[in-house]
């Protein structure tokens, strides 16, 4: 015999084994047998404990030979054991262990010593339920990093918008001390000494300002301003950038026919409009090919679409800038020209989809439109429509003549509705705009300005956006309904949402320099 | 040591002294969420860290606390998804320890990386084990008591637990204990 074990060994190995004698009675028995299943008692005839599933008991152990896999279930209990069974001289060695599933871990009353060491079954379920363990607290894990970040997002939150108002009330106060040194050079410029000192104030309430704009930028505050801007000119003025947009194996043809005329904008949004535009035709023409960038003004409805979107529909009837991108390339299939402007929605392998749903959002802000056109293999077309900046009457310096009958003053100047909650800053404008000939309102509430414009028409509402009660856009929004005609120009430390502004509405990011808010007035 | 011991110590720290102590902790350590992954492997240098910091906190010593420790990881393991592990690795303050080796295989084979402990029943008589720890860490003797407590615990023994020998990667231990009730 190669080797031989003593029955405490087998049982080490094999904590449920059985041995059954020729006589078919049980001659031998491992401790998991003894600990779990105490009626099977020793020289016990196998038959009175155990079932063999799918044999007679005799038969099995009568024509066995050799090795033969074999599963028992005790009786009068639910054990089941299943394994070898080992046939030799002096009978059968059933090499075989308790059955055991992952739930009975946790309710059985087995436990590791009733199995073996290298018992494969029993390794691998602890590995699952110990996987298992793992996985729910990775879940837990990722939940918490998940809190962390939106708890970091939300303190970034905080503290840019902190930091917004802070540039906000800053600005403010630059506001009032750039206006009131505006004054004072006005008044007594004319003495070298304060015209110089003045000068002082001035460059360093720019420098100031100048903080302030990084403190917002930083803080991811929107800094741009919205005035008429001639849509030719910024063309023109940013041929470089534009000419680098397209490349090189692209020829950009231009053809700029829209009169000098303005429309409402933020420069940057415009220009990342434009961008956008040039980039999705660049990108419709791989192989190179021609662009043309072309400016026109339209008179009556812009006709993107045929059915008429009341909410888009630009500035129903007044005149419109055309702007339109026509490339030589593939051109888009139906399906994808109606699905180019949804947001997340690209044809392109790296696209993002954000570019043409940025500038939709851009056109339908400043009141405009755009839509594509195209022929499959011929190219496509990209319009875009910006209203024209309503003109307004010129103004009437002090002094001189009186003007256009139109105006609703008898004394021919033009009327100005001014709201500002800071008395310094409402102090310094009035004196200003009354020295340049306007005949000023002023109104340190929203409230004040709404019974005024009850009771008189102006030509002009200037309005700080952030005051207490009544605000600044609520004010414009219903200056409006009560005089259509009425030209509003917001001005804040900070930028309103876009949401809250109405298409031609003009911003001026405080602190402001009187001559851009001068020129700004007339226009 | 794993994130997943980190876990624990946060668990008992939050338990015995509150949500407040255990974010005023992260914040004193600098931190949070990423030292906490159940799955991954961090220095022990950061684990003692927690634990001295915990310590402070508990007004104890880093020793009594690695002790406090253990007896709370039994408790740890003992609910939850580990309970059932836990059952089956033995029902009896004798087979729980002679089995441990095996447990901590399977921890071995699901978590690489793990530096586990071995113990070996050296006698194993009614009342009387003596246990030999062997592991190539140090300092964890404290630790390796409060676990022994904490097993006498979930057996509802009671007893004494004794170092009768140190050696270099090993400690002996002597436990004598009777089942209360
Ligand atoms: C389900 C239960 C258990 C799990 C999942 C588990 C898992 C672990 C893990 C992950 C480690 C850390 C190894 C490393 O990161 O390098 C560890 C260490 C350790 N475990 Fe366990 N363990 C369990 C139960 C126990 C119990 C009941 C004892 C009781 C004596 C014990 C004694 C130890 C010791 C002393 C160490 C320290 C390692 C050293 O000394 O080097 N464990 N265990």
């Amino acid at each position: 015999m190669l080797l031989s074990f003593s029955e405490k060994q087998i049982g080490a190995l094999l904590p449920a084994f059985l041995h059954i004698d020729k006589q078919l009675n049980i001659s031998a028995m491992g401790p998991g047998i003894l600990r779990h299943l105490p009626h099977v008692r020793m020289g016990m005839p196998c038959a009175e404990a155990f079932d063999i599933v799918n044999y007679d008991t005799a038969q099995f152990f009568q024509e066995g030979a050799n090795v033969q896999p074999v599963s028992l279930i005790a009786r009068d209990s639910d054990v089941h054991l299943s394994g070898a069974a080992i046939f030799h001289d002096a009978g059968c060695l059933l090499a075989v262990r308790f059955a055991i599933t992952e739930d009975m871990f946790a309710d059985s009353s087995m436990d590791l010593s009733d199995f073996g060491h290298a018992d494969p079954v029993i390794l691998s379920t602890m590995l699952i339920v110990l996987q298992r363990a793992m996985l729910e607290e990775s879940q837990a894990n990722a939940i918490e990093l998940a809190h962390e970040r939106q708890r970091s997002a939300d303190l970034l939150e905080r503290t840019s918008r902190v930091a917004g108002y802070m540039a906000h009330d800053f600005n403010n106060l630059l506001s009032v001390i750039r206006l009131n040194t505006d004054r004072l050079s006005r008044q007594f410029g004319k003495d070298e000494k304060i015209g110089k000192l003045a000068e002082i104030i001035q460059e360093m309430a720019a420098r100031g300002s100048e903080i302030t704009q990084s403190l917002m930028t930083l803080s991811l505050q929107r800094t741009d301003t919205r005035q008429p801007l001639a849509v030719d000119q910024v063309i023109q003025d940013n041929m470089g950038v534009l000419d680098s947009v397209v490349g090189s194996n692209i020829t950009l043809k231009l053809n700029l026919d829209a009169d000098g005329r303005k429309s409402v904008v933020s420069y940057s949004d415009f220009l990342n409009a434009l961008i956008n535009l040039l980039l999705n035709a660049r990108e419709a023409m791989p192989m190179g090919g021609q662009i043309a960038l072309s400016t026109s003004i339209g008179v009556g409805r812009s006709n993107s679409h045929a059915d008429g979107d009341a909410d888009t529909d630009m500035a129903a009837s007044g005149s419109y800038i055309a702007i339109q991108i026509a490339d030589t390339g593939i051109g888009m299939s139906d399906a994808l020209l109606a699905r180019a402007f949804e947001p997340q929605f690209s044809s392109k392998p790296n696209g993002t989809g954000l570019g043409l749903a940025s500038v939709r959002n851009f056109a339908a802000e400043m009141g405009g439109d755009v839509w594509l056109e195209s022929v499959e293999g011929m190219g496509t077309t990209a319009y875009l429509h910006l209203p024209v900046a309503r003109t307004v009457a010129p103004l009437v310096a002090a002094g001189s003549s009186p003007p256009n009958a139109g105006t609703p003053n008898a004394l021919g100047k033009q009327r100005i509705l001014l709201v500002e909650d800071e008395p310094y800053a409402l102090e310094a404008l009035v004196e200003m705009l009354e020295a340049e000939g306007y005949a000023v309102t002023a109104c340190t509430s929203g409230e004040e300005a709404l019974l005024a414009l009850g009771q008189n028409a102006y030509d002009v509402l200037l309005t700080d956006v952030l005051m207490p009660g009544q605000n600044g856009t609520e004010v414009a929004r219903d200056a409006c309904i009560v005089q259509p005609s009425i030209k509003v120009i917001l001005m804040s430390g900070y930028v309103p949402d876009s949401a809250a502004l109405q298409p031609g509405w003009l911003f001026l990011h405080k602190p402001m320099e009187s001559a851009k808010l001068l020129q700004l007035i007339s226009g | 040591m794993y994130g997943m011991i980190h876990r624990a110590m946060r668990q008992m720290v939050q338990e015995e002294l509150g949500e407040e102590a255990w974010l005023a902790l992260e914040q004193k350590l600098d931190i949070g969420p990423t030292e906490l992954l159940t799955g991954m492997v961090y220095d022990d240098a950061l684990t003692l860290e927690i634990v001295a910091e915990a310590a402070a906190r508990f007004n104890l010593s880093v020793d009594q606390t690695l002790e406090a420790f253990g007896q709370y990881w039994v408790r740890f393991a003992g609910q939850g998804s580990l309970s059932s592990i836990m059952k089956f690795t033995g029902q009896n303050l004798a087979s729980f320890i002679t089995n441990l080796d095996r447990l901590h295989l399977a921890v071995g084979s699901a978590m690489p990386g793990a530096r586990l402990p071995t113990f070996s029943t050296l006698e194993n008589a009614p009342g009387h084990l003596v246990v030999e720890y062997r592991s190539d860490r140090v300092g964890m003797e404290p630790f390796v008591k409060g676990l022994l407590q904490g097993l006498m615990d979930r057996f509802d023994a009671c007893g004494e637990i004794a170092v009768v020998h140190r050696g270099e990667k090993t400690i002996l231990f002597d436990i004598r204990y009777q089942d209360k009730g």
